[in-house]
């Protein structure tokens, strides 16, 4: 264990536990669009940037990410200065000028003091911050179904030859962890469309409620071992039939007592 | 110490009060529907069942999380979810063969019994002691057979 200030208050942590992961848990609100806790630290957004400082460093202050940065014995952190403001606020007119249309930016924008970019929006904005978060995730999962094309001005995120993921299983994954939400889907009548692939979803087969894709369902069953049939009933009903059969057990006992 | 939570329908009288601690502890507003635990009629009349995760030695939950958001508190014993490493496939839901990981609509997030953290609201709230927290008495088939020979 080793001990940090962090906004003038003495903080524990472990040695080698990212900044950010210290002060989220200390309830600090930094903000950070491009981490995610079950990928590893990326730094690309630089929202969550950060003035540390050590007694012994003669007044001279840096500036780093929160969640590249492991914690370290003796750091002095200063989580909102006016430096680090201004440094977030740089950012956020950037990322404004990118994703003008995007309500998130918007909102995160306007608490640091930017309700309007100060520089040319980008015509055909589409709300990415090319955080890349989703391709990590994805690759996280195991599927690796989408990756980061192009360089510079043309990078985007896409499937391999911007044709259907044949690696993508329809898990939604990559478009419940987006921070801006602009990766589409759609769920109807039990298909779910994503990447411009389609996939089936599985219904249940007492109520027909529909829950994962068939792809996913069977892609769990080969990776961890988990027996089909798990997947063939919703949740609610698994809860009745779980209820039922204990009803059953009790029944069959007092019976059996009596 | 490791716990259970140990649920004996023969003494459940269906009040509901473990589903109102149970929400009221662990979601913001306290909605039933909100709660972890389900008292559910069990088919027979009077007769009701608390469903609520079971906390499994070899739990689907756990196995079917690719991002090993579930694991299991060895403190407590109990399974319990990182809401901060959560991607949300909903895998989980899909594969608990109970049925005991619930999705909470509200705030979009998967929620579980995680045994509040090793004493569980309901159980103390249970007025007929249907839901009961003891320290495992861990009663695998080995040891039966053991016992009886």
């Amino acid at each position: 264990m080793i001990s940090m200030t962090i906004n003038g208050k003495v903080v524990k942590a472990e040695k080698g536990e990212m900044l950010l992961k210290v002060t989220r848990r200390e309830g600090i609100d930094i903000p950070a669009l491009c981490h995610h806790d079950a990928v590893e630290p990326f730094g690309g957004c630089r929202l969550c940037m950060v003035e540390i400082t050590k007694a012994d460093w003669d007044g001279w202050k840096n500036y780093v990410t929160a969640c590249l940065y492991p914690a370290e014995d003796g750091l002095i952190i200063q989580t909102h200065s006016a430096k680090v403001n201004e440094l977030r606020k740089g950012v956020l007119d950037l990322l404004a000028a990118r994703c003008p249309n995007s309500p998130e930016i918007r909102e995160l924008a306007a608490e640091y003091g930017v309700p309007q970019t100060t520089l040319e929006e980008v015509p055909d904005a589409d709300n990415c911050i090319m955080c890349g978060l989703c391709t990590r995730v994805c690759e996280r999962l195991g599927f690796k179904a989408i990756s980061t094309v192009g360089r510079g001005h043309s990078k985007q995120v896409a499937p391999p030859l911007n044709e259907a993921p044949p690696d993508c299983v329809g898990c939604i994954s990559c478009a419940q962890v987006c921070p801006t939400n602009v990766i589409p889907y759609k769920d109807i009548n039990g298909k779910r469309t994503i990447w411009e692939k389609q996939f089936e979803l599985i219904a249940c087969k007492e109520c027909g409620k529909h829950t994962i894709t068939t792809d996913f369902a069977d892609a769990l069953c080969e990776r961890r071992a988990i027996p089909r049939d798990y997947f063939d009933v919703c949740d609610d009903c698994r809860r009745k039939e779980l209820s039922l059969k204990m009803g059953s057990i009790v029944a069959w006992s007092r019976e059996g007592t009596s | 110490m490791k716990q259970r939570l140990y649920v004996k329908p023969e003494l459940c009288t269906g009040c509901r009060t473990c589903e109102l601690a149970c929400s009221f502890t662990n979601t913001v507003d306290g909605k039933p529907r909100r709660s972890r635990i389900y008292p559910l009629p069990a088919g027979y009349p009077d007769m009701y069942v608390p469903v609520v995760c079971l906390h499994c030695d070899d739990p689907a939950c756990a196995k079917s999380c690719l991002v090993d958001a579930i694991t299991r508190n060895e403190e407590t014993g109990g399974m319990e979810l990182d809401q901060d490493k959560c991607v949300r496939c909903m895998a989980c839901i899909a594969a608990c063969p109970f049925g005991c990981a619930l999705l909470d609509t509200q705030y979009d997030q998967v929620v579980k019994c995680d045994l509040c953290g090793g004493d569980p609201v309901c159980a103390r709230f249970c007025p007929t002691k249907a839901l009961e927290c003891r320290p495992a008495v861990l009663t695998t088939r080995k040891k039966l057979a053991g016992s009886s020979s």
